[in-house]
């Protein structure tokens, strides 16, 4: 029997509410930007740090509202962003142009509320583009973006850590001079360690799908890293994580698992779009297929061992090791999440294909992996949509594999009677390779 | 001198005409050639290490090969690029070097170091994705410095103060050269057409500078002395990424109306050289890193912290108001992503200056026909249009 998660209208809520206050409240600063950015030097401004990111805000809204995310694409398309450029920055920015918002909790709102300042970061060719523009739009929002210059193995390499530390130490600076507030060293230190802690407790509770049955669907593990997303930095996110982490143990110990018929194990590395397409959902439920690990879910806002030894290691962190990092000086703090953001597997492999082919290698191995399951998103720039090309030319004779296309947010990107009769096709050389191996 | 410019023009044209020929010829007579993906490669460095930097660019041939290996939605030059790494045209290469670019363009690189062979002999340099953060040049300094040593590794000797110095100084010549050449675009009466101007620079990323130089001195001095002839068609000019293809340019010449190619704001052409890295520093690559910062910057790279603004936009207003353009054509290669973004945010700018603007997306091959048209209409939505007798 599915087991049901105890946590989840927590984790909906929490998500929810950092929306609302965004939206509603009268007082304190709003911030906007990626939530790929790091977020607690942000909460050394106070206590009152209201924030809305681009990536998680523009997918729950395309799941709230398909018909409002629709229009907000074209709307952009129409103010003269590409068919090809980034769907979730086109309804993201769609929104700023309708001037209207929608949040997870169905409200919708006229009159676009303006960030104060925008807080952001750049990676791919168009991230940072993203906030420009909107800036633009709004009237010239001061904005400090941050050249999060990834790429396998970036968090160990002194010369990127620190590159990105001066960045983030500027940044500072900036927030202080910008905001006109006084920066507090306290809330930011307390900060630093709970976006560290929730990030390890999110990649704890992900490895814990190594186990058969994994316990979490991809469905949940795509609905319950958002609050990791959208602000990582609070001690109601820590706590909330740390409930996750034991309750999905305990479903461990005890065998039990949301969806508990897993003939098939699938590796899957795309953005979640069986999610945002039940039909593609639907086919591998009825086949006793789950996608049990993925580097977006795992990996956008988690962390694990990284590259141990030359090659990656999905092993988790030990949550402890947080409690003693050395945060006593700003810059100690500031370094220790610049390696942690830099380690995130989802940058690793943006701009290294060595990185990815290797998480991808021991994803498939530590996840006792029936299959993989490569739907590159047309609209995204980072590994999203190409690495996975080359990962079908090297793994298609290893194990089945398919690779279609999908789109983030854009359902007119998503060829769904293919993408179906592929996946049809791929649980058929599943079972073959069963039968085979039998 | 009229003929002799024709003759060294005709010369630049045909080494653009086949330019892998040409870095053939250099490697035949004993030459090491290294390939570069990307302008923010420092080729100052190769240079004083003995290599010569030779740009990768289009064959403009029609393919289908690279889908399998890049994704469809990646732009035709990109595919182009890392097509000819697969079909092996490059192999006698010594080095294939990039910069940590755009996305599409890094992905040929990874074409080329996966699947054609180059994994042994390649060098990808860490590069800021955002050029004007102020701890940039500390960090290209430090990517200089393993550049440095990685080649040192490779050629077996070190690398000096002194071979980059000279080096520097070589490659400011070029830059000072082609400044005065598109410095004669600005008047009414040029001795040189916009097209003649593009195709001389597009050559200077292929050609061995110490060989380029004397014939584009020689060309520049020529035209200095040449009376000019009466221009009077439409001025025109474009902005965009990379542009190999010098038939557009040719086209924007001879289209029913008359029209003149004015200045180019794209890699393949004033972004490649409109800056100097500053002579006789202490620290070579710190001057190195200075002089790459105070570039055009590419649109992948433009945002200035604090303020978000596009830097590159001050550049394109300054040479509008130098190069006084009567129209704007923006030009780059579909899927590209930064390009348009920018174009976005321009096309406000132009049109408070009265400038009117189109757009043309680039692909493997040139649509003449089609372009031809929008051209004419274009320039048709131009006042002053004079038809061509």
């Amino acid at each position: 029997m599915a087991y049901t998660l105890r946590s989840w209208n927590d984790f909906k809520n929490y998500q929810t509410t950092c929306y609302r206050n965004y939206l509603h409240a009268s007082e304190g600063l709003r911030v906007m930007g990626s939530t790929w950015s790091v977020l607690a030097p942000l909460k050394g401004l106070g206590e009152d740090i209201l924030m809305i990111g681009g990536e998680p805000h523009a997918a729950s809204t395309a799941g709230t509202f398909p018909e409002e995310a629709r229009e907000d694409i074209i709307a952009a398309e129409t103010a003269g962003l590409g068919f090809h450029s980034c769907s979730y920055l086109k309804l993201f920015t769609g929104e700023v142009v309708r001037d209207r918002i929608g949040i997870t909790d169905k409200t919708v709102k006229e009159g676009y509320p303006k960030p104060d300042v925008i807080w952001t970061t750049h990676l791919c060719s168009q991230h940072s583009k993203w906030y420009q523009e909107v800036s633009r739009r709004l009237g010239g929002i001061p904005m400090y973006a941050i050249d999060m210059i990834g790429g396998g193995n970036a968090e160990k390499d002194p010369k990127l850590v620190t590159y990105v530390c001066d960045q983030i130490n500027e940044g500072i600076r900036w927030l202080e001079r910008v905001t006109g507030r006084e920066y507090s060293d306290e809330l930011f230190v307390k900060a630093v360690r709970n976006e560290i802690k929730c990030l390890v407790l999110w990649g704890n509770i992900c490895a814990l799908n190594r186990h058969a049955p994994a316990p979490l669907d991809e469905r949940r593990l795509i609905a319950l890293f958002p609050p990791a997303v959208v602000d990582r930095t609070t001690d109601e996110s820590v706590r909330l994580y740390e409930t996750l982490l034991k309750e999905v143990k305990h479903m461990v110990g005890t065998g039990q698992s949301v969806a508990p018929d897993q003939r098939y194990r699938i590796v899957y590395f795309g953005i979640a779009h069986t999610y945002g397409h039940p039909e593609m959902a639907r086919i591998l439920r009825d086949a006793g297929a789950e996608i049990v690990a993925s580097v977006y879910t795992f990996g956008t806002c988690g962390n694990f061992k990284g590259i141990v030894n030359g090659t990656w290691s999905w092993d988790p962190i030990d949550p402890a090791w947080v409690d003693e990092l050395d945060l006593s000086t700003r810059r100690k703090a500031i370094t220790e999440l610049a390696k942690i953001v830099l380690g995130w597997p989802t940058w690793q492999g943006v701009r290294s294909y060595w990185a990815l082919e290797s998480m991808a290698r021991a994803m498939i191995a530590e996840y006792k992996a029936d299959g993989l399951l490569l739907a590159p998103s047309r609209s995204c720039e980072t590994d999203f949509r190409n690495g996975y090309v080359g990962l079908q030319r090297i793994f298609k004779s290893q194990i089945p594999t398919i690779e279609y296309d999908s789109d983030q947010v854009d359902v007119r990107k998503m060829d769904l009677p293919g993408a179906q009769r592929k996946t049809e096709l791929f649980v058929h050389l599943m079972e073959a390779r069963k039968r085979r191996s039998a | 001198m009229k003929k002799d410019s024709n003759t060294i023009i005709e010369h630049f044209r045909s080494i653009n005409e086949d330019p892998h020929e040409y870095a053939k010829s250099l490697h035949a007579k004993g030459q090491r050639v290294a390939g570069t993906m990307c302008t923010h490669v420092p080729e100052e460095i190769l240079h004083a290490a003995g290599i010569i930097p030779v740009r990768i660019l289009s064959s403009h041939q029609p393919q289908a090969m690279t889908r399998s290996y890049i994704h469809e939605t990646y732009c035709s030059f990109s595919h182009d690029c890392a097509y000819q790494g697969l079909t092996h045209n490059y192999d006698f290469l010594d080095l294939l070097v990039t910069s940590s670019s755009c996305i599409h363009m890094g992905e040929a690189f990874n074409v080329w170091v996966r699947f054609a062979g180059f994994e042994g002999k390649s060098f990808l340099l860490s590069y800021p994705h955002i050029i004007e953060a102020k701890p940039a040049a500390a960090f290209m300094k430090q990517s200089y410095d393993e550049f440095r040593q990685f080649l040192e590794t490779f050629v077996k000797r070190p690398v000096t103060d002194d071979d980059i110095e000279r080096a520097i100084k070589v490659y400011n010549h070029t830059r000072r050269l082609l400044k005065r050449l598109w410095g004669f675009l600005r008047r009414e009466s040029p001795p040189i057409t916009g097209p003649d101007v593009a195709a001389v620079t597009l050559a200077s990323q292929f050609m061995d500078k110490q060989e380029y130089n004397p014939l584009l001195e020689e060309l520049v001095k020529g035209l200095e002395a040449e009376p000019g002839n009466k221009a009077g068609g439409v001025r025109l000019m474009v902005s965009g990424g990379a542009c190999d293809d010098m038939a557009i340019f040719d086209l924007l010449e001879h289209l029913d109306y008359s029209a003149n190619l004015i200045f180019v704001d794209s890699c393949t052409a004033t972004r490649y050289f409109w800056f100097e890295v500053p002579e006789g520093r202490a620290d070579k690559l710190e001057a190195i890193a200075e002089g790459y910062i105070s570039r055009i910057p590419c649109p992948s790279k433009d945002n200035v912290p604090g303020t978000g603004e596009k830097k590159r936009f001050r550049f394109i207003q300054e040479f509008i108001e130098e190069y006084k353009p009567d129209g704007v054509v923006f030009l780059y290669q579909r899927f590209c992503s930064p390009q348009p973004m920018d174009v976005v945010a321009l096309r406000p700018i132009l049109d408070k200056l009265g400038i009117p603007s189109t757009d043309f997306e680039l692909d493997t091959t040139l649509p003449v026909t089609q372009f031809r048209t929008q051209l004419e209409a274009f320039l048709e939505t131009i006042k002053g249009v004079v038809p061509r007798e």
